[in-house]
């Protein structure tokens, strides 16, 4: 259960997505990865993109313009 | 007045329409009947960067200089066009609207932010696809708005062959991206 941080601020897309996809694929299931970002269309299509690969999700709004996407490797 | 806002920030109308981001076929659906309005009331289909074209024009003679033996601006339209000055164009309306419509969305959603630029890297890769993009969409006559969306729902051919086009550019496009960004 290893909890990792991917700062993706300041980045637009589909950098967010692309690096998200790749953090997963080295994490073992149970571990969880917070996804920093600012770009609002990161905050659709990285949440929709782990929902489909059924992981959980959270987003969490931060602050103005900023979230954090919380995913959980259950598979 | 503090606990107004958060009661508004909470309200379920509120979330929808300016908080949450619109699902992709009510944003292709708004499109569709905001460009036929603007069709009706300009008489010309929706494009973007021809205008940007006129813009550059026209700081180009505020600076002194002259676009009238230009072949791009040789036609009588695109003279009446730069005759009838900045703010008489319905294109610059558009493109303004899109400006400051963006900003009033952000502002609105309360997700207003100036992001900061992380690496040189990005800057000289918006420049390059800046330039690139601007001098594509003039040999193209129109960008992904004005060749590709209003191309295809006039019916017309070249609009689907610049779809083609576009797809070919993505792909390039994103091997790119792997190779200097991640």
């Amino acid at each position: 259960m290893k909890e990792f941080t991917l700062d993706c601020m300041g980045e637009a897309c589909p950098l967010p997505l692309m690096k998200t996809e790749k953090q997963m694929e080295k994490m073992e299931v149970g571990d969880v990865v917070i996804v920093q970002i600012d770009h609002s269309c990161a905050m659709k299509n990285v949440p929709e993109w782990a929902r489909n690969q059924g992981y959980n999700v959270e987003i969490d709004e931060v602050d103005d313009g900023e979230w954090e996407v919380i995913i959980e490797k259950t598979k | 007045m503090k606990s107004l806002w958060e009661k508004i920030g909470k309200n379920e109308y509120y979330v929808a329409i300016f908080k949450n981001p619109f699902t992709y076929v009510t944003g292709a659906v708004l499109l569709a009947i905001l460009q036929i309005a603007l069709l009706a009331s300009s008489g010309n289909p929706w494009g973007v960067s021809g205008t940007f074209t006129n813009w550059g024009a026209w700081i180009y003679e505020a600076l002194g200089g002259s676009v009238d033996k230009w072949f791009y601006f040789s036609s009588e339209g695109a003279q009446n066009t730069l005759n009838n000055g900045f703010l008489n164009d319905p294109g610059t309306m558009s493109n303004l609207g899109i400006i400051f419509g963006a900003l009033l969305a952000t502002l609105m959603a309360s997700q207003f932010k100036f992001k900061k630029i992380k690496a040189l890297r990005q800057v000289v890769a918006a420049v390059l696809g800046g330039i690139i993009m601007g001098y594509g969409a003039r040999l193209a006559f129109g960008c992904n708005i004005g060749a590709f969306f209003s191309g295809i729902i006039s019916l017309s051919l070249s609009g689907w062959v610049f779809g083609a086009s576009l797809l070919v550019g993505a792909f390039i496009g994103s091997k790119l991206l792997t190779k200097f960004f991640m």
